[in-house]
């Protein structure tokens, strides 16, 4: 069983490597896309600090700048969404297919065993595919959720291509929205 | 010359990396990059989150009171750490939630992944 576990933590260390280098190849090293982000940390840093000064003040014609700039960077930043969008699709069916895959190799084996009882809606994810009625038991694809969760997030700030936090920030919805975390 | 460049700039990487660590072991240091001073608490977390779940399944510590400890030995830890050591002005950051926030989600996946693999590895054939 901790051969299992161990195996999926060293799965889920390739995968994110390899989703992070399928990305770096298609979307991180182009020009356009470092253009982009250069651009909206820029504003972005700009804008807090501008929101910061005159935060309170209702001039009106500061509330227009600040509000002229907000449009700009939301344009940058659905722009910059949109260079993500392909590759992102593409990586995201690669790696569906690779899930499954693996889904399949484990499919109704214990893989680890919980030393906590999950709450009843994780222990469908938790107990998927799994013979018996021991909840401690743990599923391939809950270990494997928890490893690229904390995994894929660390190597993406590690290696600099996490957004800044001044980015997402002021970016809301589109570009804040968290990496999604398991294809 | 590009390589000249490229290799002074990762001495300069090395310098800084040396830097924040040092700033980040001193109490009372001035943190003028803020991003700075948020990622030597995302990777305190990360640490934090890692060698707790060493212990816990090492003990083995079970059940929800583990998880509870967990996020309780957490937050205290930055809480001490930010306002006793380092006195840093949490409204500055956006108030003290935000500190608190900053890596946990990430953090707390490292420590069950940590905990559940040391816990099978260990203890994995008594049932709860």
């Amino acid at each position: 069983m901790w051969g299992d576990s161990l195996l999926i933590v060293f799965i889920s260390i390739c995968t994110a490597f390899l989703g992070e280098g399928l990305t770096w190849i298609l979307v991180y090293r182009t020009e356009k896309y470092q253009k982009l982000k250069v651009e909206v940390e820029r504003q972005s840093k700009k804008l807090e600090k501008r929101k910061e000064a005159h935060g309170d003040s209702l001039d009106k014609q500061h509330k227009k700048k600040i509000e002229r700039e907000e449009e700009r960077l939301k344009n940058n930043n659905r722009d910059l969404s949109l260079v993500k969008m392909k590759s992102m699709f593409a990586i995201g069916f690669a790696f569906t297919a690779l899930l499954s895959m693996f889904n399949s190799i484990f499919d109704g084996r214990v893989v680890a065993k919980l030393p906590f009882y999950p709450i009843s809606w994780i222990q469908g994810l938790s107990h998927r595919n799994l013979p018996g009625d021991d909840y401690t038991d743990c599923s391939f694809i809950f270990l494997y959720i928890l490893c690229t969760m904390s995994i894929r997030q660390n190597i993406q700030k590690l290696l600099g291509f996490a957004p800044s936090r001044a980015a997402s920030k002021q970016g809301g919805a589109l570009f804040g929205a968290p990496p999604a975390q398991f294809k | 010359m590009a390589a000249k460049n490229k290799s002074s700039d990762s001495l300069n990487k090395n310098k800084t990396s040396e830097c924040v660590w040092k700033k980040a072991f001193s109490s009372n240091t001035e943190w003028p990059d803020k991003e700075e001073f948020l990622d030597v608490i995302y990777w305190m977390r990360q640490a934090i989150g890692i060698a707790l779940g060493l212990c816990w399944g090492v003990l083995p510590l079970k059940g929800f009171v583990g998880l509870l400890l967990f996020v309780a030995v957490n937050a205290a830890v930055i809480y001490i750490y930010v306002n006793n050591f380092q006195n840093v002005d949490e409204e500055e950051y956006g108030g003290m939630w935000e500190i608190t926030k900053e890596g946990f989600m990430t953090s707390f996946a490292g420590f069950l992944v940590t905990w559940i693999i040391m816990y099978t590895g260990l203890h994995g054939n008594n049932s709860l």
